[in-house]
Protein backbone atom coordinates (compact mmCIF):
# COMPACT_ATOMS: atom_id res chain seq x y z
CA UNK A 1 0.00 0.00 0.00
CA UNK A 2 2.63 2.44 1.02
CA UNK A 3 4.66 1.12 -2.37
CA UNK A 4 1.72 1.81 -4.56
CA UNK A 5 1.27 5.13 -2.91
CA UNK A 6 4.53 6.21 -3.48
CA UNK A 7 4.62 5.30 -7.04
CA UNK A 8 2.00 7.85 -7.20
CA UNK A 9 3.85 10.61 -6.03
CA UNK A 10 6.11 9.90 -8.14
CA UNK A 11 3.78 9.93 -11.16
CA UNK A 12 2.73 13.26 -10.12
CA UNK A 13 7.09 14.13 -9.47
CA UNK A 14 6.31 13.57 -13.54
CA UNK A 15 8.16 9.88 -13.70
CA UNK A 16 8.04 8.47 -17.22
CA UNK A 17 4.69 6.87 -16.88
CA UNK A 18 6.12 3.84 -18.54
CA UNK A 19 8.58 3.50 -15.50
CA UNK A 20 5.75 3.84 -12.65
CA UNK A 21 3.69 0.95 -14.64
CA UNK A 22 6.80 -1.28 -15.04
CA UNK A 23 7.94 -0.33 -11.41
CA UNK A 24 4.25 -1.61 -10.35
CA UNK A 25 4.11 -4.79 -12.41
CA UNK A 26 7.95 -5.54 -10.79
CA UNK A 27 5.81 -4.72 -7.23
CA UNK A 28 3.22 -7.40 -8.07
CA UNK A 29 5.76 -9.88 -9.51
CA UNK A 30 7.47 -9.60 -6.36
CA UNK A 31 4.29 -10.41 -4.41
CA UNK A 32 3.16 -13.51 -6.21
CA UNK A 33 7.41 -14.68 -6.23
CA UNK A 34 7.26 -14.54 -10.13
CA UNK A 35 10.79 -13.83 -11.54
CA UNK A 36 11.41 -10.83 -13.23
CA UNK A 37 12.73 -12.40 -16.41
CA UNK A 38 8.62 -12.24 -17.08
CA UNK A 39 8.80 -8.24 -17.73
CA UNK A 40 11.13 -9.25 -20.87
CA UNK A 41 8.56 -11.37 -22.12
CA UNK A 42 6.19 -9.10 -21.80
CA UNK A 43 7.80 -6.79 -23.42
CA UNK A 44 8.98 -8.45 -26.00
CA UNK A 45 5.24 -9.34 -26.27
CA UNK A 46 4.75 -6.66 -28.09
CA UNK A 47 6.09 -8.17 -31.24
CA UNK A 48 3.08 -10.22 -31.06
CA UNK A 49 -0.06 -7.52 -30.72
CA UNK A 50 -1.68 -7.60 -34.06
CA UNK A 51 -2.02 -4.54 -36.51
CA UNK A 52 0.27 -2.45 -34.12
CA UNK A 53 3.06 -1.61 -37.35
CA UNK A 54 -0.09 0.70 -38.03
CA UNK A 55 0.64 3.21 -35.21
CA UNK A 56 4.08 4.15 -36.75
CA UNK A 57 3.03 4.02 -40.39
CA UNK A 58 0.02 6.58 -39.82
CA UNK A 59 2.32 8.53 -37.29
CA UNK A 60 5.25 9.18 -39.95
CA UNK A 61 2.33 10.12 -42.74
CA UNK A 62 0.36 12.53 -40.43
CA UNK A 63 3.89 14.31 -39.36
CA UNK A 64 4.66 14.33 -43.10
CA UNK A 65 1.60 15.43 -44.20
CA UNK A 66 1.49 18.19 -41.60
CA UNK A 67 4.84 19.87 -43.04
CA UNK A 68 4.23 19.73 -46.26
CA UNK A 69 2.23 22.05 -47.91
CA UNK A 70 -0.54 20.08 -48.08
CA UNK A 71 -2.41 21.80 -45.09
CA UNK A 72 -1.96 24.90 -46.98
CA UNK A 73 -3.98 22.85 -50.10
CA UNK A 74 -6.84 21.57 -47.90
CA UNK A 75 -7.89 24.79 -45.98
CA UNK A 76 -7.33 26.10 -49.82
CA UNK A 77 -9.80 23.30 -51.26
CA UNK A 78 -12.27 23.24 -48.13
CA UNK A 79 -12.99 27.31 -48.75
CA UNK A 80 -13.42 26.21 -52.24
CA UNK A 81 -16.18 23.93 -51.59
CA UNK A 82 -17.18 25.79 -48.39
CA UNK A 83 -16.19 28.89 -48.07
CA UNK A 84 -19.05 31.03 -49.41
CA UNK A 85 -21.97 29.52 -46.85
CA UNK A 86 -22.22 32.12 -44.06
CA UNK A 87 -20.04 31.69 -41.51
CA UNK A 88 -18.28 29.69 -44.16
CA UNK A 89 -14.70 29.85 -42.48
CA UNK A 90 -15.42 29.08 -39.21
CA UNK A 91 -17.07 25.66 -41.29
CA UNK A 92 -14.13 25.88 -42.89
CA UNK A 93 -12.20 25.67 -40.16
CA UNK A 94 -13.94 22.82 -38.49
CA UNK A 95 -13.83 20.45 -41.53
CA UNK A 96 -10.33 21.35 -42.18
CA UNK A 97 -9.21 20.46 -38.85
CA UNK A 98 -11.16 16.92 -38.07
CA UNK A 99 -10.26 15.46 -41.73
CA UNK A 100 -6.73 16.44 -40.88
CA UNK A 101 -6.61 14.89 -37.10
CA UNK A 102 -8.58 12.16 -38.64
CA UNK A 103 -4.92 11.31 -40.46
CA UNK A 104 -2.34 12.78 -38.27
CA UNK A 105 -3.72 10.86 -35.25
CA UNK A 106 -4.60 13.87 -32.75
CA UNK A 107 -1.66 14.70 -31.26
CA UNK A 108 -1.67 18.21 -31.68
CA UNK A 109 -0.13 18.44 -35.18
CA UNK A 110 -3.21 20.10 -36.39
CA UNK A 111 -3.37 23.02 -34.06
CA UNK A 112 0.46 23.77 -35.53
CA UNK A 113 -0.18 23.04 -38.96
CA UNK A 114 -3.75 24.23 -39.99
CA UNK A 115 -4.05 26.50 -36.74
CA UNK A 116 -1.38 28.68 -38.08
CA UNK A 117 -3.34 28.98 -41.46
CA UNK A 118 -6.68 29.42 -40.17
CA UNK A 119 -6.45 31.43 -37.00
CA UNK A 120 -5.60 34.53 -39.12
CA UNK A 121 -7.86 34.01 -41.78
CA UNK A 122 -10.54 34.01 -39.31
CA UNK A 123 -9.35 36.85 -37.52
CA UNK A 124 -9.08 39.25 -41.47
CA UNK A 125 -12.99 37.56 -41.67
CA UNK A 126 -13.86 39.65 -38.70
CA UNK A 127 -14.63 36.73 -36.22
CA UNK A 128 -14.16 37.70 -32.91
CA UNK A 129 -10.66 37.05 -32.05
CA UNK A 130 -11.97 34.34 -28.85
CA UNK A 131 -13.96 32.86 -30.53
CA UNK A 132 -11.56 32.39 -33.10
CA UNK A 133 -8.88 31.35 -30.54
CA UNK A 134 -11.74 29.01 -28.80
CA UNK A 135 -12.53 27.69 -32.26
CA UNK A 136 -9.24 26.58 -33.60
CA UNK A 137 -7.73 25.26 -30.41
CA UNK A 138 -10.79 22.92 -30.36
CA UNK A 139 -10.79 21.80 -33.64
CA UNK A 140 -7.19 20.69 -32.76
CA UNK A 141 -8.42 17.17 -31.73
CA UNK A 142 -11.56 17.29 -33.34
CA UNK A 143 -11.29 14.56 -36.00
CA UNK A 144 -10.30 11.91 -33.16
CA UNK A 145 -13.21 9.46 -34.06
CA UNK A 146 -12.96 9.24 -37.61
CA UNK A 147 -11.27 6.77 -39.01
CA UNK A 148 -7.87 6.27 -39.42
CA UNK A 149 -7.25 8.14 -36.21
CA UNK A 150 -4.51 6.63 -33.50
CA UNK A 151 -6.45 6.61 -31.04
CA UNK A 152 -9.10 4.84 -32.64
CA UNK A 153 -6.52 2.53 -33.48
CA UNK A 154 -4.71 2.36 -30.45
CA UNK A 155 -8.02 1.21 -28.64
CA UNK A 156 -9.08 -1.61 -30.88
CA UNK A 157 -5.97 -3.48 -29.75
CA UNK A 158 -5.85 -3.12 -26.37
CA UNK A 159 -9.77 -3.88 -26.27
CA UNK A 160 -9.23 -6.59 -29.09
CA UNK A 161 -11.90 -5.72 -31.12
CA UNK A 162 -12.17 -5.31 -34.86
CA UNK A 163 -10.87 -1.77 -35.99
CA UNK A 164 -12.90 -1.76 -38.63
CA UNK A 165 -15.98 -2.23 -36.53
CA UNK A 166 -14.78 0.28 -34.48
CA UNK A 167 -13.59 3.18 -37.20
CA UNK A 168 -17.97 2.27 -38.51
CA UNK A 169 -18.96 3.13 -35.05
CA UNK A 170 -16.93 6.64 -35.08
CA UNK A 171 -18.86 7.74 -38.10
CA UNK A 172 -22.08 9.29 -36.43
CA UNK A 173 -21.18 10.34 -33.10
CA UNK A 174 -18.12 12.17 -34.86
CA UNK A 175 -20.20 13.93 -37.03
CA UNK A 176 -22.95 15.06 -34.29
CA UNK A 177 -19.80 16.85 -32.34
CA UNK A 178 -19.18 18.52 -36.01
CA UNK A 179 -22.80 19.31 -36.68
CA UNK A 180 -23.30 20.63 -32.86
CA UNK A 181 -19.93 22.87 -33.03
CA UNK A 182 -20.92 23.98 -36.48
CA UNK A 183 -24.42 25.33 -35.52
CA UNK A 184 -22.74 27.24 -32.69
CA UNK A 185 -20.38 28.75 -34.60
CA UNK A 186 -23.22 29.73 -37.19
CA UNK A 187 -25.47 31.16 -34.22
CA UNK A 188 -22.33 33.06 -32.86
CA UNK A 189 -22.00 34.89 -35.90
CA UNK A 190 -25.40 35.68 -36.86
CA UNK A 191 -24.70 39.52 -36.43
CA UNK A 192 -21.57 38.96 -38.26
CA UNK A 193 -23.12 38.79 -41.77
CA UNK A 194 -20.41 38.83 -44.12
CA UNK A 195 -21.53 39.67 -47.76
CA UNK A 196 -21.71 36.28 -49.11
CA UNK A 197 -19.02 35.21 -51.37
CA UNK A 198 -19.70 34.09 -54.80
CA UNK A 199 -19.23 29.99 -55.29
CA UNK A 200 -16.81 29.74 -58.22
CA UNK A 201 -16.42 26.52 -60.04
CA UNK A 202 -12.83 27.91 -61.70
CA UNK A 203 -11.80 28.50 -57.51
CA UNK A 204 -12.84 24.69 -56.97
CA UNK A 205 -11.03 23.38 -60.26
CA UNK A 206 -7.78 25.03 -58.98
CA UNK A 207 -7.98 24.24 -55.32
CA UNK A 208 -8.29 20.20 -56.50
CA UNK A 209 -5.86 20.28 -59.13
CA UNK A 210 -3.50 21.84 -57.10
CA UNK A 211 -4.35 18.91 -54.41
CA UNK A 212 -4.52 16.20 -57.06
CA UNK A 213 -1.82 14.20 -55.05
CA UNK A 214 -3.25 14.10 -52.16
CA UNK A 215 -7.27 13.94 -53.07
CA UNK A 216 -6.51 10.14 -53.32
CA UNK A 217 -5.04 8.98 -50.53
CA UNK A 218 -8.78 9.57 -48.06
CA UNK A 219 -10.31 7.45 -50.91
CA UNK A 220 -8.07 4.51 -51.63
CA UNK A 221 -7.49 4.49 -47.66
CA UNK A 222 -10.77 4.50 -46.20
CA UNK A 223 -12.18 2.72 -49.40
CA UNK A 224 -9.71 -0.15 -48.76
CA UNK A 225 -10.48 -0.40 -45.22
CA UNK A 226 -13.87 -0.58 -45.47
CA UNK A 227 -13.81 -2.71 -48.58
CA UNK A 228 -11.61 -5.07 -47.05
CA UNK A 229 -9.05 -5.24 -49.70
CA UNK A 230 -6.65 -3.82 -47.06
CA UNK A 231 -6.06 -4.66 -43.37
CA UNK A 232 -5.24 -1.72 -41.65
CA UNK A 233 -1.80 -1.72 -41.29
CA UNK A 234 -1.93 -2.65 -45.16
CA UNK A 235 -3.48 0.84 -45.38
CA UNK A 236 -1.08 2.30 -43.12
CA UNK A 237 1.73 1.10 -44.94
CA UNK A 238 0.36 1.64 -48.45
CA UNK A 239 -0.01 5.56 -46.95
CA UNK A 240 3.23 6.36 -45.45
CA UNK A 241 4.98 4.56 -49.16
CA UNK A 242 2.40 6.98 -50.85
CA UNK A 243 2.92 10.12 -49.22
CA UNK A 244 6.84 9.56 -49.16
CA UNK A 245 6.75 9.15 -52.82
CA UNK A 246 4.45 12.52 -53.35
CA UNK A 247 6.02 14.84 -50.57
CA UNK A 248 9.22 14.19 -50.99
CA UNK A 249 10.11 12.88 -55.17
CA UNK A 250 7.24 14.29 -56.84
CA UNK A 251 6.43 18.05 -54.93
CA UNK A 252 9.42 18.00 -53.29
CA UNK A 253 8.25 20.05 -50.45
CA UNK A 254 10.03 18.04 -48.04
CA UNK A 255 14.07 17.40 -48.59
CA UNK A 256 15.91 14.33 -48.20
CA UNK A 257 17.68 16.11 -46.03
CA UNK A 258 14.65 16.99 -43.70
CA UNK A 259 13.09 13.47 -43.72
CA UNK A 260 14.78 11.89 -41.11
CA UNK A 261 14.08 14.69 -38.37
CA UNK A 262 10.86 13.96 -39.92
CA UNK A 263 11.22 10.72 -39.23
CA UNK A 264 12.47 10.89 -35.41
CA UNK A 265 9.69 13.85 -34.92
CA UNK A 266 7.19 11.30 -35.40
CA UNK A 267 8.81 8.20 -33.69
CA UNK A 268 9.45 10.20 -30.78
CA UNK A 269 5.36 10.06 -30.21
CA UNK A 270 5.25 6.36 -31.43
CA UNK A 271 7.95 5.38 -28.81
CA UNK A 272 6.45 7.31 -25.89
CA UNK A 273 2.92 5.40 -26.92
CA UNK A 274 4.54 2.08 -27.16
CA UNK A 275 6.45 1.79 -24.61
CA UNK A 276 4.18 2.56 -22.49
CA UNK A 277 2.27 -0.47 -24.03
CA UNK A 278 4.37 -3.03 -24.35
CA UNK A 279 4.69 -2.50 -19.75
CA UNK A 280 1.39 -2.26 -19.40
CA UNK A 281 1.13 -5.94 -21.03
CA UNK A 282 3.14 -6.74 -17.98
CA UNK A 283 0.90 -4.94 -15.89
CA UNK A 284 -2.32 -5.47 -16.97
CA UNK A 285 -1.55 -9.49 -16.82
CA UNK A 286 -0.65 -8.72 -13.22
CA UNK A 287 -3.94 -7.14 -12.34
CA UNK A 288 -6.00 -9.90 -13.80
CA UNK A 289 -3.70 -12.52 -12.19
CA UNK A 290 -4.80 -10.75 -8.93
CA UNK A 291 -8.30 -10.42 -9.64
CA UNK A 292 -8.55 -6.64 -9.46
CA UNK A 293 -10.74 -6.39 -12.40
CA UNK A 294 -12.94 -8.42 -10.18
CA UNK A 295 -12.39 -6.93 -6.85
CA UNK A 296 -13.45 -3.66 -8.96
CA UNK A 297 -16.63 -4.62 -10.42
CA UNK A 298 -17.86 -5.92 -6.94
CA UNK A 299 -17.39 -2.84 -5.12
CA UNK A 300 -19.29 -0.66 -8.22
CA UNK A 301 -21.88 -2.83 -7.90
CA UNK A 302 -22.54 -1.94 -4.30
CA UNK A 303 -23.66 1.45 -5.89
CA UNK A 304 -24.29 1.18 -8.90
CA UNK A 305 -27.32 -0.59 -10.07
CA UNK A 306 -28.36 0.71 -13.75
CA UNK A 307 -26.21 0.97 -17.24
CA UNK A 308 -27.10 4.49 -16.98
CA UNK A 309 -25.88 5.34 -13.69
CA UNK A 310 -22.73 3.41 -14.49
CA UNK A 311 -22.03 5.73 -17.38
CA UNK A 312 -22.53 8.56 -15.56
CA UNK A 313 -20.30 7.29 -13.15
CA UNK A 314 -17.62 6.34 -16.09
CA UNK A 315 -18.00 9.98 -17.57
CA UNK A 316 -16.89 11.72 -14.66
CA UNK A 317 -14.21 9.22 -13.94
CA UNK A 318 -12.94 9.68 -17.46
CA UNK A 319 -13.54 13.30 -17.26
CA UNK A 320 -11.09 13.66 -14.45
CA UNK A 321 -8.81 10.78 -16.00
CA UNK A 322 -8.52 13.11 -18.99
CA UNK A 323 -7.61 16.28 -16.88
CA UNK A 324 -4.39 14.51 -15.93
CA UNK A 325 -3.03 11.80 -18.37
CA UNK A 326 -2.90 12.01 -22.05
CA UNK A 327 -5.60 9.92 -24.01
CA UNK A 328 -2.77 7.25 -25.14
CA UNK A 329 -1.39 6.05 -22.44
CA UNK A 330 -5.36 6.50 -20.54
CA UNK A 331 -6.30 4.21 -23.47
CA UNK A 332 -3.70 1.28 -22.68
CA UNK A 333 -4.17 1.48 -19.01
CA UNK A 334 -7.92 1.68 -17.57
CA UNK A 335 -9.11 0.04 -20.80
CA UNK A 336 -8.52 -3.48 -19.63
CA UNK A 337 -9.96 -2.68 -16.51
CA UNK A 338 -13.24 -0.91 -17.55
CA UNK A 339 -13.87 -4.03 -20.13
CA UNK A 340 -15.04 -6.39 -17.81
CA UNK A 341 -17.45 -4.06 -15.51
CA UNK A 342 -18.76 -2.18 -18.88
CA UNK A 343 -19.67 -5.77 -20.15
CA UNK A 344 -21.48 -6.47 -16.44
CA UNK A 345 -23.55 -3.32 -17.49
CA UNK A 346 -24.65 -4.77 -21.00
CA UNK A 347 -22.55 -1.77 -22.60
CA UNK A 348 -21.74 -2.85 -25.94
CA UNK A 349 -17.77 -2.92 -26.45
CA UNK A 350 -18.11 -0.48 -29.66
CA UNK A 351 -20.38 1.85 -28.32
CA UNK A 352 -17.92 1.97 -25.13
CA UNK A 353 -14.91 2.41 -27.27
CA UNK A 354 -17.00 5.52 -28.52
CA UNK A 355 -17.75 6.81 -25.21
CA UNK A 356 -14.25 6.22 -23.81
CA UNK A 357 -12.53 8.37 -26.79
CA UNK A 358 -15.05 11.17 -27.09
CA UNK A 359 -14.70 11.47 -23.41
CA UNK A 360 -11.04 11.79 -23.51
CA UNK A 361 -11.21 14.10 -26.55
CA UNK A 362 -12.58 16.99 -23.67
CA UNK A 363 -9.62 16.07 -21.53
CA UNK A 364 -7.67 18.00 -24.04
CA UNK A 365 -9.46 21.35 -23.43
CA UNK A 366 -9.30 20.70 -19.39
CA UNK A 367 -7.49 22.69 -17.45
CA UNK A 368 -5.23 22.38 -16.01
CA UNK A 369 -2.92 19.95 -18.50
CA UNK A 370 -5.27 20.11 -21.86
CA UNK A 371 -2.69 19.23 -24.36
CA UNK A 372 -4.46 21.64 -26.66
CA UNK A 373 -4.55 24.33 -24.54
CA UNK A 374 -0.66 24.57 -23.99
CA UNK A 375 -0.04 23.78 -27.91
CA UNK A 376 -2.41 26.86 -28.85
CA UNK A 377 -1.10 29.24 -25.92
CA UNK A 378 2.57 28.56 -27.22
CA UNK A 379 1.80 28.39 -31.02
CA UNK A 380 -0.24 31.87 -30.66
CA UNK A 381 1.59 33.53 -28.13
CA UNK A 382 -1.81 34.02 -25.51
CA UNK A 383 -2.00 33.51 -21.81
CA UNK A 384 -3.40 30.46 -20.58
CA UNK A 385 -6.19 31.67 -18.52
CA UNK A 386 -7.04 33.47 -22.24
CA UNK A 387 -6.98 30.05 -23.78
CA UNK A 388 -9.06 28.43 -21.02
CA UNK A 389 -11.70 30.90 -21.17
CA UNK A 390 -11.94 30.83 -24.86
CA UNK A 391 -11.90 27.60 -25.03
CA UNK A 392 -15.28 27.05 -23.13
CA UNK A 393 -17.70 27.58 -24.54
CA UNK A 394 -16.63 25.12 -27.33
CA UNK A 395 -15.52 22.66 -24.56
CA UNK A 396 -19.17 23.02 -23.05
CA UNK A 397 -20.87 22.01 -26.66
CA UNK A 398 -18.47 18.94 -26.86
CA UNK A 399 -19.80 18.16 -23.13
CA UNK A 400 -23.25 17.62 -24.64
CA UNK A 401 -21.86 15.73 -27.34
CA UNK A 402 -20.32 13.13 -25.48
CA UNK A 403 -23.37 12.90 -23.13
CA UNK A 404 -25.60 11.81 -26.58
CA UNK A 405 -22.79 9.77 -27.29
CA UNK A 406 -23.32 8.17 -23.87
CA UNK A 407 -27.23 7.90 -23.76
CA UNK A 408 -28.21 7.47 -27.35
CA UNK A 409 -26.12 4.06 -28.10
CA UNK A 410 -27.84 3.80 -31.47
CA UNK A 411 -25.73 6.40 -32.69
CA UNK A 412 -22.70 4.32 -32.43
CA UNK A 413 -24.19 1.41 -33.53
CA UNK A 414 -26.05 2.49 -36.50
CA UNK A 415 -23.64 1.81 -38.93
CA UNK A 416 -22.70 -1.70 -37.66
CA UNK A 417 -26.17 -3.04 -37.83
CA UNK A 418 -27.15 -1.78 -41.29
CA UNK B 1 28.40 15.76 -14.93
CA UNK B 2 29.44 12.58 -15.53
CA UNK B 3 32.00 13.38 -18.20
CA UNK B 4 34.22 16.30 -19.35
CA UNK B 5 32.02 18.76 -21.66
CA UNK B 6 33.35 18.45 -24.68
CA UNK B 7 33.84 14.33 -25.32
CA UNK B 8 29.51 14.34 -23.79
CA UNK B 9 28.80 16.58 -26.75
CA UNK B 10 30.06 14.17 -28.62
CA UNK B 11 28.78 11.51 -27.23
CA UNK B 12 25.39 13.68 -27.55
CA UNK B 13 25.70 14.09 -31.27
CA UNK B 14 26.76 10.65 -31.89
CA UNK B 15 23.91 9.20 -30.09
CA UNK B 16 21.50 11.58 -31.68
CA UNK B 17 22.78 10.55 -35.41
CA UNK B 18 22.87 7.01 -34.37
CA UNK B 19 19.44 7.01 -33.04
CA UNK B 20 18.05 9.04 -36.24
CA UNK B 21 20.07 6.09 -38.90
CA UNK B 22 18.65 3.29 -36.87
CA UNK B 23 15.00 4.61 -36.83
CA UNK B 24 15.16 5.93 -40.58
CA UNK B 25 16.53 2.13 -41.78
CA UNK B 26 13.95 0.14 -39.15
CA UNK B 27 11.08 2.36 -40.43
CA UNK B 28 12.24 2.57 -44.08
CA UNK B 29 12.75 -1.38 -44.11
CA UNK B 30 9.26 -1.65 -42.03
CA UNK B 31 7.40 0.24 -44.46
CA UNK B 32 8.60 -1.69 -47.67
CA UNK B 33 8.45 -4.61 -46.53
CA UNK B 34 4.66 -4.23 -45.45
CA UNK B 35 4.11 -3.07 -48.65
CA UNK B 36 5.55 -5.73 -50.62
CA UNK B 37 3.83 -8.34 -48.50
CA UNK B 38 0.56 -6.39 -50.26
CA UNK B 39 1.89 -6.56 -53.64
CA UNK B 40 2.91 -10.02 -53.53
CA UNK B 41 -0.63 -10.79 -51.55
CA UNK B 42 -2.58 -9.03 -54.24
CA UNK B 43 -1.25 -9.88 -57.56
CA UNK B 44 0.59 -12.97 -56.82
CA UNK B 45 -1.79 -14.30 -54.30
CA UNK B 46 1.74 -15.36 -52.48
CA UNK B 47 3.75 -13.87 -49.15
CA UNK B 48 6.63 -14.96 -46.99
CA UNK B 49 5.58 -16.32 -43.50
CA UNK B 50 8.40 -14.62 -42.18
CA UNK B 51 7.70 -11.62 -43.39
CA UNK B 52 5.10 -10.68 -41.28
CA UNK B 53 6.76 -11.83 -38.14
CA UNK B 54 10.03 -9.64 -39.57
CA UNK B 55 7.29 -6.58 -39.67
CA UNK B 56 6.51 -6.91 -36.30
CA UNK B 57 9.41 -7.33 -34.69
CA UNK B 58 10.21 -4.37 -36.38
CA UNK B 59 7.58 -2.65 -34.79
CA UNK B 60 9.64 -3.79 -31.32
CA UNK B 61 12.54 -2.40 -32.39
CA UNK B 62 11.46 0.68 -33.44
CA UNK B 63 9.63 1.28 -30.14
CA UNK B 64 12.66 0.62 -28.16
CA UNK B 65 14.77 2.97 -30.19
CA UNK B 66 12.23 5.30 -30.00
CA UNK B 67 12.28 5.49 -26.60
CA UNK B 68 15.84 6.10 -26.37
CA UNK B 69 15.46 8.51 -28.47
CA UNK B 70 12.27 10.08 -26.65
CA UNK B 71 14.45 9.69 -23.24
CA UNK B 72 16.77 12.26 -25.01
CA UNK B 73 14.59 14.80 -25.81
CA UNK B 74 12.44 14.16 -22.53
CA UNK B 75 9.57 13.14 -24.59
CA UNK B 76 8.55 10.42 -22.65
CA UNK B 77 4.83 10.86 -21.65
CA UNK B 78 4.28 11.81 -18.01
CA UNK B 79 1.61 13.60 -15.55
CA UNK B 80 3.09 16.81 -15.88
CA UNK B 81 0.94 18.38 -13.82
CA UNK B 82 3.72 19.97 -11.08
CA UNK B 83 4.88 22.86 -13.31
CA UNK B 84 1.12 23.85 -13.78
CA UNK B 85 1.64 25.10 -10.05
CA UNK B 86 5.03 25.31 -8.70
CA UNK B 87 7.63 27.73 -10.26
CA UNK B 88 9.42 26.60 -13.19
CA UNK B 89 13.24 25.99 -11.25
CA UNK B 90 11.62 24.34 -7.86
CA UNK B 91 10.07 22.24 -10.42
CA UNK B 92 13.70 20.53 -11.14
CA UNK B 93 13.88 19.15 -7.89
CA UNK B 94 11.04 16.37 -7.53
CA UNK B 95 11.81 16.19 -11.05
CA UNK B 96 15.35 14.79 -10.48
CA UNK B 97 13.73 12.41 -7.84
CA UNK B 98 11.54 11.18 -10.33
CA UNK B 99 14.33 10.24 -13.11
CA UNK B 100 16.25 8.98 -10.17
CA UNK B 101 13.76 6.65 -9.83
CA UNK B 102 13.01 6.27 -14.16
CA UNK B 103 17.20 5.22 -14.51
CA UNK B 104 16.71 2.77 -11.20
CA UNK B 105 13.09 0.73 -12.91
CA UNK B 106 14.97 1.22 -16.51
CA UNK B 107 18.53 -0.60 -14.93
CA UNK B 108 16.57 -3.26 -13.32
CA UNK B 109 14.58 -3.98 -16.89
CA UNK B 110 17.57 -3.90 -18.27
CA UNK B 111 19.34 -6.06 -16.01
CA UNK B 112 16.14 -8.99 -16.39
CA UNK B 113 16.02 -8.81 -19.58
CA UNK B 114 19.58 -9.43 -20.21
CA UNK B 115 19.16 -12.41 -17.44
CA UNK B 116 16.41 -13.53 -19.77
CA UNK B 117 18.30 -13.25 -23.08
CA UNK B 118 20.78 -15.64 -21.57
CA UNK B 119 18.28 -18.19 -20.49
CA UNK B 120 17.17 -17.83 -24.21
CA UNK B 121 20.35 -18.67 -25.18
CA UNK B 122 20.86 -21.47 -23.06
CA UNK B 123 17.34 -23.10 -24.56
CA UNK B 124 18.45 -22.64 -28.21
CA UNK B 125 14.98 -20.47 -28.82
CA UNK B 126 14.99 -19.47 -32.44
CA UNK B 127 12.64 -16.59 -34.17
CA UNK B 128 11.80 -16.33 -38.21
CA UNK B 129 13.31 -18.80 -39.89
CA UNK B 130 15.60 -20.44 -37.24
CA UNK B 131 16.99 -17.37 -36.52
CA UNK B 132 18.72 -17.31 -32.82
CA UNK B 133 16.29 -15.41 -30.60
CA UNK B 134 18.85 -13.35 -29.10
CA UNK B 135 19.38 -11.38 -31.82
CA UNK B 136 15.64 -10.39 -31.84
CA UNK B 137 15.98 -9.70 -28.25
CA UNK B 138 19.42 -8.23 -27.35
CA UNK B 139 17.82 -4.28 -28.07
CA UNK B 140 15.89 -5.13 -25.04
CA UNK B 141 19.00 -4.77 -22.27
CA UNK B 142 20.77 -2.15 -24.92
CA UNK B 143 18.08 0.05 -24.67
CA UNK B 144 16.81 -0.01 -20.92
CA UNK B 145 20.71 0.34 -20.16
CA UNK B 146 21.00 3.86 -22.65
CA UNK B 147 17.54 4.99 -20.89
CA UNK B 148 18.65 4.23 -17.80
CA UNK B 149 22.01 6.50 -18.53
CA UNK B 150 20.20 9.18 -20.00
CA UNK B 151 17.54 9.27 -17.18
CA UNK B 152 20.72 9.82 -14.76
CA UNK B 153 21.89 12.59 -17.05
CA UNK B 154 18.75 14.41 -17.13
CA UNK B 155 19.09 14.55 -12.92
CA UNK B 156 22.62 15.23 -13.17
CA UNK B 157 21.29 18.74 -15.14
CA UNK B 158 17.76 19.10 -13.29
CA UNK B 159 20.38 19.44 -10.37
CA UNK B 160 22.82 21.97 -11.25
CA UNK B 161 19.46 23.83 -12.88
CA UNK B 162 17.96 23.65 -9.47
CA UNK B 163 21.15 25.17 -7.94
CA UNK B 164 21.10 27.92 -10.19
CA UNK B 165 23.79 27.12 -12.45
CA UNK B 166 22.89 26.42 -16.58
CA UNK B 167 23.78 23.05 -17.30
CA UNK B 168 25.87 22.16 -21.18
CA UNK B 169 24.05 18.96 -21.50
CA UNK B 170 20.57 17.65 -21.04
CA UNK B 171 17.51 18.18 -22.81
CA UNK B 172 18.07 18.82 -26.20
CA UNK B 173 15.32 19.53 -27.93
Amino acid sequence: MILSLLLIILALFGAPLFTVIAASAMLGYYREGIDMMAMAIEVIGLANMPMLSAIPLFTFAGYLLSESGAPRRLVNLTTALFGWLPGGLALVALAACAFFTAFTGASGVTIIALGALLYPALQQDGYPDNFNLGLVTTSGSLGLLFAPSLPLILYAVVAEISIQELFKAGVLPGLLMLALLGGYCLWMNRDNRQPLKEFSWQRVYTAVGAAKWEIPLPIFVLGGIYSGLFAVSEAAAVTALYVLVVEVFILREISMKQLPDVMRESMLLVGGILIILAVSLASTNYMIDAGIPQKLLEYITNFVSSQASFLFLLFIFLLILGAILDIFSAVVLVVPLILPIAALYDVNQFHLGIIFLAAMQLGYLTPPVGLNLFIASYRFDRPIMNVYAATLPFLMILMVCVFIIMYWADLSLWLLTH
Amino acid sequence: MFLPTHLSVRFERWGTAAENAILVIFFGAMMLLAVAQIFLRIFFSFGFIWADELVKFFVLWIALVASIAASRSDRHLRIDILSQFIAHKHVKLPRAVANIFAAFVCGFLAWHSWRYIQLSIDFGDTVLTGLPAWIAYILLPVSFLLMAYRFMLAVGSEISAFFGRDSEIGNTK
